[in-house]
């Protein structure tokens, strides 16, 4: 197989397997989770302030007083990637036709030099929380496989990604491929791991906030 | 050709100089070739086709270097012109074949040109053309 | 004929001046794209090669590649180039027919060292019987004529690749030149792959006058392409690149972006994985390549160009539509469900055998 014929796969029945597998698991999951429901609280609910569900979607996304401090890489390089991933998937604009083509829907994009910026600043948000995981026992401790997979299956696509456009290590073709290839790999690990959280984030900060406000427990 | 004039086609070209970034790559080129023809004497040529130019650069670049005071034609398989430009030392030249189509075009650095100069091989054969036309009047 | 001329004692039988062929000399090196300063190398390199015979096979093929180099027009470095060699075999160009033809092809062949051109790919299913001259299949021709030849350059994407007989289904079995000797059918030898549909005309006699010149197969990729000529990508070379950084794209053959000459990639230039001269050599006389016309690139040049999806989708669209996306969805909907129900049974079966724990069942 010649790297044409592995991009022309990819691009092709590759990402058609990759899309399939990954609505399945999707729409399998979030029928599943958001089915489950819970058990009714009989006891009388307390008010108090700034306890509800959407105080904590808000409240959870700031770092709780002194931990900015104490866990500087979390914060700040776990937001760094998060917001860089953002840009590189939604604002370059080889992306947007793809989501168009997909979806329908498109919106401008970046110019390729800031696309570029932000893919360097993720992948090194990303290689500062890998190295805290390991170097922090009590992270390091806590971390299974399953952590240092699905941070390899993401770092993969914006690594292979700024190869390709930057026209390093490997040609173009085959590391665009190679690129798709390792979308295709996220796609269909997503809605299996952790990283299904894209889906289920805000709404398990709802239910927690919710839970924890019958109680009177601003969280 | 009345039709296609209708359709209002504008290229537009990014603000130069900027543009393919070529131009200033070859301007500089040139620089360091005239530092180095004064100072080895070695010449140097850049081909013109083989850079990406945006329409209208290659307009560009004639008009930063100018015209000089030199200007030869060259009929030889075809007409070819070698211009040049106000910077001396530096020199245009334009290979055209029989039916005029541009084969290459050059920017060539030298205090004169190859093709200008007559070759030895050549000026030997001219001198048994010229004996033998010599030969020829003392025998009439 | 013992001693063919040297290409310089030919030039110089046509009356041409040194001067002349200096001129030629520097026409040539940017024909093949080499440094300028090659010229004199070429100039020494001429004086000592002798004219080369040079056999040209077509197969499954649409003559559109001897077309577009018969159409680069004349004369040019190109025709001079033509002049230099032998071509003692062409079934399109030749005057011969029939017998007579096959037989200058056989007479060619008496003496090893020949150059071998083939345009159009080799139909090998069924025993090769879906394309024959003379009698013969392309196969059988192929494999007798590559025997002795000193080199095979492929012209054009069929020969080098395969091509358009290739696509799917490829009902002939059609194969390029280089698969064949990957699978064994014919002899191994040196392979320069000139693809493109068809190729540039300068960058085929770029390529053959460089072999001709140096007498050695000039520097490949891995596809086996001339990487003075396919070194490059098309969007890497392409004057409206800035346009692609800036973000600035034609969303329809006629919209303002594509007036205005902005990038073609989101109408599915397939410049970025294309690796051509088109951007720099150009067509029709170094007139313009189809980017310059407003048309995308659709990669002609790259193999299984043509199994590639739309030449109008972009590079990063699917190729072709998700056909198993509505039924994944549905599926999976199905599933969730099933073990949503499956969940709520538990629950209950959970309920019902809940029994009230008393002080007695604690001291158990």
């Amino acid at each position: 197989m010649n790297e044409m014929e592995l991009l022309n796969w990819v691009r092709g029945p590759g990402l058609n397997i990759a899309v399939a597998v990954f609505l399945l698991g999707t729409i399998w999951r979030l029928f599943e989770i958001y089915s489950l429901g819970r058990k009714q609280d009989l006891s009388a609910p307390r008010n108090a302030a700034g306890a509800s569900g959407w105080h904590t979607v808000v409240r959870r996304s700031m770092p709780p007083p002194g931990m900015l401090k104490r866990s500087p890489v979390s914060y700040i390089s776990g937001y760094a990637f998060h917001i860089g991933l953002a840009i590189v998937v939604f604002l370059f604009a080889p992306h947007i036709v793809l989501i168009e083509n997909l979806i329908g829907l498109s919106w401008p994009a970046l110019p390729s030099q800031v696309v570029d910026l932000a893919a360097v600043v993720t992948m090194a948000a990303m290689v500062l929380v890998l190295v805290d995981r390991i170097n922090k026992p009590v992270k390091q401790f806590l971390s299974t496989f399953e952590d240092y997979f699905t941070w390899a299956v993401t770092f993969l696509p914006v690594l292979t990604g700024y190869l390709a456009v930057q026209h390093l290590l490997l040609p173009y073709t085959t590391m665009l491929a190679l690129h798709i290839l390792s979308v295709e790999i996220l796609l269909v690990v997503l809605p299996f791991t952790k990283l299904f959280h894209v889906f289920t984030l805000f709404a398990s900060r709802w239910y927690n906030g919710n839970a924890n406000a019958h109680k009177g427990v601003p969280v | 050709m009345s039709g296609l004039d209708n359709i209002p086609v504008n290229v537009e070209a990014p603000a130069m100089p900027f543009g393919s970034g070529n131009t200033g790559a070859i301007l500089a080129e040139l620089e360091t070739s005239l530092q180095t023809l004064l100072t080895s004497g070695k010449e140097h040529s850049i081909d013109l086709r083989s850079l990406p130019l945006l329409p209208g650069e290659l307009d560009y670049l004639r008009e930063r270097l100018g015209k000089g005071e030199v200007q030869v034609d060259v009929n030889a398989l075809g007409h070819s012109t070698v211009i040049e430009t106000a910077i001396r030392g530096v020199w245009w030249v334009t290979h055209r074949n029989a039916i005029d189509n541009v084969m290459a075009e050059f920017l060539e650095v030298s205090f004169c040109p190859d093709i200008i100069r007559a070759q030895r091989d050549d000026v030997r054969e001219s001198l048994e053309t010229l004996a033998a036309l010599l030969a020829g009047d003392n025998h009439s | 004929m013992n001693r063919r001329p040297t290409i310089a004692e030919q030039l110089a039988r046509q009356g041409i001046s040194r001067r002349a062929f200096l001129k030629f000399c520097a026409a040539t090196a940017s024909l093949m794209a080499l440094p300028p300063g090659m010229a004199p190398a070429i100039a020494e390199a001429l004086g000592k090669i002798r004219r080369p015979s040079v056999i040209w096979l077509s197969f499954q093929e649409c003559t559109g590649c001897t077309e577009s180099l018969t159409r680069s027009h004349s004369p040019t470095v190109e025709s001079l180039i033509f002049d230099m060699i032998s071509l003692d075999y062409h079934h399109t160009l030749q005057a011969a027919s029939g017998e007579a033809a096959e037989h200058a092809r056989e007479e060619a062949m008496k003496e090893p060292g020949y150059l071998v051109l083939v345009d159009g790919s080799i139909p090998i299913k069924d025993g090769g019987i879906y394309s024959t001259i003379a009698g013969i299949s392309n196969l059988q021709m192929l494999k007798d004529t590559v025997e002795n030849a000193a080199a095979v350059v492929s012209i054009g994407t069929c020969a080098a690749f395969g091509g358009i007989p290739m696509a799917n289904p490829n009902p002939t079995g059609a194969a390029g030149v280089q698969a064949l000797m990957d699978q064994g059918l014919i002899a191994r030898k040196p392979v320069i792959n000139v693809p493109g549909c068809p190729p540039i005309p300068a960058v085929i006699t770029g390529v053959l006058a460089h072999y001709l010149t140096f007498g050695a197969i000039p520097p490949l990729d891995a596809l086996g392409r001339p990487l003075n000529f396919y070194g490059d990508s098309i969007h890497d070379r392409c004057y409206r690149r800035p346009f692609y950084d800036q973000g600035k794209f034609a969303k329809t053959f006629d919209d303002e972006g594509a007036r205005k000459g902005w990038c073609l990639f989101e109408l599915g230039c397939k410049g970025p994985t294309t690796h051509n001269a088109c951007a720099t050599t150009k067509w029709n006389d170094g007139t313009s390549f189809p980017i310059e016309s407003g048309h995308g690139c659709i990669g002609c040049s790259e193999p299984n160009f043509w199994d590639a999806g739309s030449f109008y989708k972009a590079l990063s669209a699917p190729a072709d539509p998700l056909s198993f996306a509505a039924g994944a969805a549905v599926a999976g909907a199905a599933v969730g469900v099933g073990m949503s129900f499956m969940n709520r049974a538990k629950k209950s079966s959970a309920k019902a055998a809940h029994e009230t724990a008393t002080l007695k069942d604690l001291e158990k």
